[in-house]
């Protein structure tokens, strides 16, 4: 067993129990936690990869930002309520799908050939992925400016939208 | 160093070494917080001509605060009835491990350091954010109104003080070229980034003083408003643990500054024969003077003047200066 090994494991354990704990738990905020706890192991598995920048932003960007922006809708909207729990045969048909999409995926990867591996990918890493953004895929980069943008358009649009209602409903 | 013993070849004896690096880096943090809460309380009290804590260990107060710790560790520990238990007792935790995680990355002299990261200061971002969670998780536990609108205020603090923070140093990453903060640091031989980007000094330590949670941007623990915010329902070592994250990050953030403004353990020309330690303290110790010198200088935001300066001037200020940055790089680089 290497060390590498070892904490493939270790991570893996980490990502998977966060899984299934949000699955399993019934409150959401548990829930939330729990998805932390995948994002983070998630994180770990980037690093194994030679992949830090992405796993610095992943915790930034998932673990930080968006759960954080989850939390905040959940606390606004319900409080102490929990989850009703599913029925048997709804949790059969989701379980055979499970395995169907297992056997499915499991015939396709066995025989997948990755070619040889990338090893020089931890250098200047940060580097590395700013240039190729700006040189080879930098019409899509700029497209997802776009699309954000858009986005942010639009929840000034909604924002705004709803001041006038109250203030229509204050002098009504 | 550190980088000597990454190099070795693995044994038990080398990852006793690094646990016992790891606990006397505890140590000089836990020593630091000790004493500087009692700076706080002394220089608040010179600063509003009070004399301060002068009662335990002689005049100055030397024992004051770990005659206070003591107390803490000896009282009861309460954990409400309509508090969600596990939650409750793992909100601390969460909240103080990433304030001690972010230490890793913070070169502090030349020799001592412990994490070369590439990415060192989006790490240090990155993982100072996920106490933002602990901060949430507790007032969400402890099923009080008072707590939950803290943790709620923490939050929305943390988020909209992270962008101006980040946006802040950009200017620095781009005239360094690289994320690491040894490199920062290597950068700053001549010139510390604080006469090149001030603006982006201004910009950070007012961000940093709002993500440290302190007087003025005090919010989520405003003692006049909300009983003592996110932690009202917490007491003993668990309160203490969230006391401990909040001073931990008071050094981390006071180094920061440090090693991306001040030059880290970099002396100033001519004075080379001083070590980098000194240097290192001085700097360092100046930052936490300032901090606590805002503290007892400027009055509590409201919330809402809190988010519109966030958003509306700091952020403004941050993206003007690395416009500004980016032109001067430009033009040094066509001529």
């Amino acid at each position: 067993m290497t060390g590498e090994l070892l904490v493939f494991i270790v991570l893996f354990l980490i990502t998977i129990t966060g899984g299934l704990l949000m699955l399993n738990l019934t409150k959401v905020i548990h829930m939330m936690m729990a998805l932390v706890l995948t994002f983070l192991g998630i994180a770990g598995f980037y690093i194994m990869l030679s992949a830090e920048f992405v796993a610095v932003v992943q915790i930034l960007i998932y673990s930080g930002a968006i759960t954080i922006i989850m939390l905040f809708g959940i606390m606004l909207t319900k409080h102490t309520e929990a989850e009703p729990k599913t029925g048997w045969a709804k949790k059969g048909v989701v379980f055979t799908g499970i395995v169907l999409f297992f056997l499915i995926m499991f015939k396709g990867i066995r025989t997948i050939s990755l070619g040889p591996q990338a090893d020089d990918l931890h250098v200047n890493n940060t580097e590395q992925i700013g240039i190729m953004l700006y040189t080879d895929y930098v019409i899509p980069f700029e497209l997802v400016s776009v699309v954000l943008l858009v986005a942010l358009v639009g929840a000034v649009v909604l924002a705004k939208k709803d001041e006038k209602d109250e203030k229509e409903g204050e002098q009504s | 160093m550190i980088q000597n013993m990454l190099e070795s070849t693995p044994s038990y004896l080398q990852t006793g070494g690094f646990f016992l690096v790891g606990v006397a880096m505890l140590m000089v943090v836990l020593g630091f917080v000790t004493y500087a809460i009692l700076a706080e309380r002394k220089v608040l009290g010179f600063m509003q001509l009070r004399h301060g804590p002068n009662r335990v260990g002689g005049r100055f107060g030397l024992l004051q605060t770990v005659a206070d710790i003591l107390k803490l560790l000896l009282k009861e520990d309460t954990i409400p009835r309509d508090a969600d238990r596990p939650l409750f007792i793992i909100a601390p935790v969460i909240a103080f491990a990433p304030a001690f995680l972010v230490i890793a990355v913070l070169p502090l002299t030349e020799r001592i350091s412990f994490a070369n990261i590439g990415v060192g200061l989006l790490y240090y971002i990155a993982i100072s954010g996920i106490t933002t969670i602990g901060i949430l998780a507790g007032g969400w536990a402890s099923n009080n109104k008072y707590a939950l609108l803290g943790s709620m205020r923490s939050a929305a603090q943390m988020i909209s003080y992270e962008i101006p923070l980040v946006m802040s140093v950009i200017g620095i990453v781009l005239l360094t070229g690289s994320l690491n903060l040894n490199d920062i640091i290597a950068e700053q031989q001549s010139v510390a980034f604080l006469f090149k980007q001030p603006l982006a000094f201004f910009i950070f330590l007012i961000a940093s003083v709002a993500e440290l949670n302190r007087t003025p941007f005090d919010l989520p623990e405003a003692e006049s408003e909300l009983v003592a915010g996110y932690h009202v329902e917490y007491s003993g070592f668990r309160w203490a643990f969230f006391m401990l994250a909040e001073y931990v990050y008071l050094f981390a953030m006071a180094s920061l500054t440090t090693i991306l403004f001040l030059g880290g353990w970099q002396a100033i020309p001519y004075l080379t024969f001083i070590p980098g330690a000194v240097w290192f303290g001085l700097k360092f110790i100046s930052v936490v003077f300032v901090m606590i010198w805002i503290r007892a200088t400027f009055p509590r935001l409201r919330a809402d003047q809190l988010m519109s300066f966030g958003w509306k001037v700091l952020l403004p200020l941050a993206l003007l200066n690395i416009f500004l940055t980016t032109i001067v790089i430009e033009l040094f680089r066509s001529f």
